[in-house]
């Protein structure tokens, strides 16, 4: 390494002034970056209108209350619950209800083993 | 910790990245490893999938992985009867994908760029969501009495309850927070209810066989590729949901098979016998709308009384975490019952309110919580927005 002999290469002197340069400048560049960035993502105002065409939407629609969805209740009378609206019953257990975390093993062997809503 | 399995959702192409650490600031859950000019990577681990980052990353070095070559074999194949559903949100931000306004409503171009692109039949997760409501809020009154001490309901589940919707928030909670899983409701989301009776109750009514059936999803989300993948979800007794795309992906897919968007009539309507939605499906696709779609329901059952205003506006807006107390007069109790209520958006703000439930210092009955701020409207599958002041 011959770096800092004067006549092949740069001077000790020369060699740290430069360092420095290039040390300031990435720091520098790297605090404008994120300035930047942070500008970049400020403007969000997409997410206000979003908001307010499903708000909108909701106004514009006849029936506004789930419970009063005439498909809802013709599927627990017809299919979930026959002859009822009754929520929560064995069929809809098994087909809209889950388990989390370590129950979940018991609950594929438990859906698996009946091979299917048929069983329910 | 992880008690599900991870599946690699969302992917950091390691020569776009530009150290730029911003994503570091959106992820809710400090799934990225990585600092300012250091190639960044995703700890699979810790991610939910929400794809946050994704939408944010100034450079487009984040992707999802795709079912699109998925969607476009079942429906090339004669032999499949493919199903579509679409999720609330993506009905007001597809539009900007054609340069429409954000928050412009094109549900009904939406429904007839789907028959175009060849689904046999076009439904809507709004009708799953009402589904939801009834099961889920169901559960809510279940618990309620059980805390009132009512006889018969001694076996309901904890208060409060939360939310369960949100794949995003389910995992998080699966990871870190085992504990808290009784409190969550048992209820699917709705995109899973809807694969669940699409193979079962559409099937028999159609004369289709389930097992030649393909369940689509159009989502705002990318936890929901996640969620479709969960082994546990095979009610029907097949995969219930067998691929999700993106509100982009949809976008991509109604551009490259030529159709124009823009012309196409906003008057079309989903099919009916699982398609028919109601005001409160629609507001899923906001924060506080699960709450508010469950409280109009919840009231009107525990109240017997018909609800003169529909809108709860106290549990509007978008603070990340807001609380109200909604006075229900109660038949069965014979009393008014305060219940209050907490919704949370953005997944980096649900700790301190797990922790207070855990340490029995909460005041809550029924929590919503939804990953993405704002609620699924900014979900990961979304429209990227490159806007600026």
């Amino acid at each position: 390494m011959n770096i800092f002999v004067e006549k092949s290469g740069i001077t000790r002197r020369q060699f740290f002034k430069g360092a420095g340069i290039l040390a300031a400048t990435a720091v520098f560049a790297g605090v404008l970056a994120k300035i930047g960035i942070d500008i970049y993502k400020a403007s969000d105002k997409y997410i206000e209108k979003r908001i307010a065409g499903l708000y909108t939407l909701d106004e514009k629609m006849t029936i506004r209350k789930s419970h009063e969805n005439p498909e809802i209740i013709q599927i627990y009378k017809e299919f979930l619950s026959p002859g009822e609206v009754r929520p929560l019953s064995e069929k809809a257990h098994h087909l809209l209800h889950t388990k989390y975390g370590n129950d979940i093993p018991k609950l594929i062997t438990e859906l698996t083993a009946h091979g299917g809503h048929h069983a329910a | 910790m992880n008690t599900v399995a991870t599946k690699e959702i969302i992917n950091i192409d390691e020569k776009k990245c530009k150290s730029c650490d911003h994503c570091t600031s959106v992820c809710p859950t400090g799934a990225i490893q990585g600092r300012i000019g250091v190639k960044h990577y995703i700890d699979h681990k810790k991610c939910v999938n929400c794809g946050q980052c994704l939408i944010n990353c100034p450079f487009g070095a984040i992707t999802d992985i795709s079912m699109v070559e998925k969607v476009k074999k079942a429906l090339a194949d004669p032999q499949k009867f493919v199903v579509v559903q679409t999720a609330p949100a993506v009905r007001v931000a597809l539009g900007e994908e054609f340069g429409l306004e954000p928050g412009t409503n094109v549900k009904g171009k939406m429904f007839a760029s789907l028959r175009k692109l060849g689904f046999d039949k076009v439904y809507d997760t709004e009708f799953t969501a009402d589904l939801t409501i009834m099961e889920e809020g169901t559960e809510l009154i279940h618990r309620i009495f059980a805390h009132a001490g009512v006889p018969g309901y001694e076996k309901e589940g904890p208060l409060p309850q939360f939310t369960s919707c949100c794949p995003a928030w389910i995992k998080y909670a699966e990871d870190k927070y085992p504990k808290i899983l009784p409190h969550l409701s048992s209820a699917k989301s709705p995109q899973q209810m809807f694969g669940a009776v699409a193979k079962t109750y559409a099937a028999e009514k159609l004369g289709i066989n389930p097992a030649d059936m393909f369940v689509v999803s159009v989502m705002p989300c990318t936890a929901k590729k996640f969620e479709c993948q969960r082994e546990e979800m095979i009610a029907s007794g097949f995969q219930d949901v067998d691929a999700v795309i993106t509100t982009r992906e949809l976008a991509q897919m109604i551009k490259e098979a030529g159709i124009d968007f823009r012309s196409l009539s906003n008057e079309e309507q989903a099919d009916r016998l699982i398609g028919t939605s109601t005001g409160a499906a629609t507001i899923f696709g906001v924060t506080g709308g699960v709450m508010e779609a469950a409280l109009r329901t919840a009231y009107e059952i525990l109240s017997g009384q018909s609800l003169g205003v529909v809108e709860f506006k106290a549990v509007r807006g978008r603070k990340p975490v807001r609380e109200a107390t909604v006075n229900i007069p109660v038949k069965e109790l014979g009393k008014t019952v305060p219940l209050n209520v907490c919704i949370v958006t953005g997944l980096s703000h649900v700790d301190g309110v797990v922790e207070d439930v855990l340490a029995g210092r909460s005041k809550y009955h029924f929590i919503e919580v939804m990953n993405c701020p704002g609620g699924c409207i900014n979900g990961g599958g979304q429209p990227i927005r490159r806007d600026t002041y």
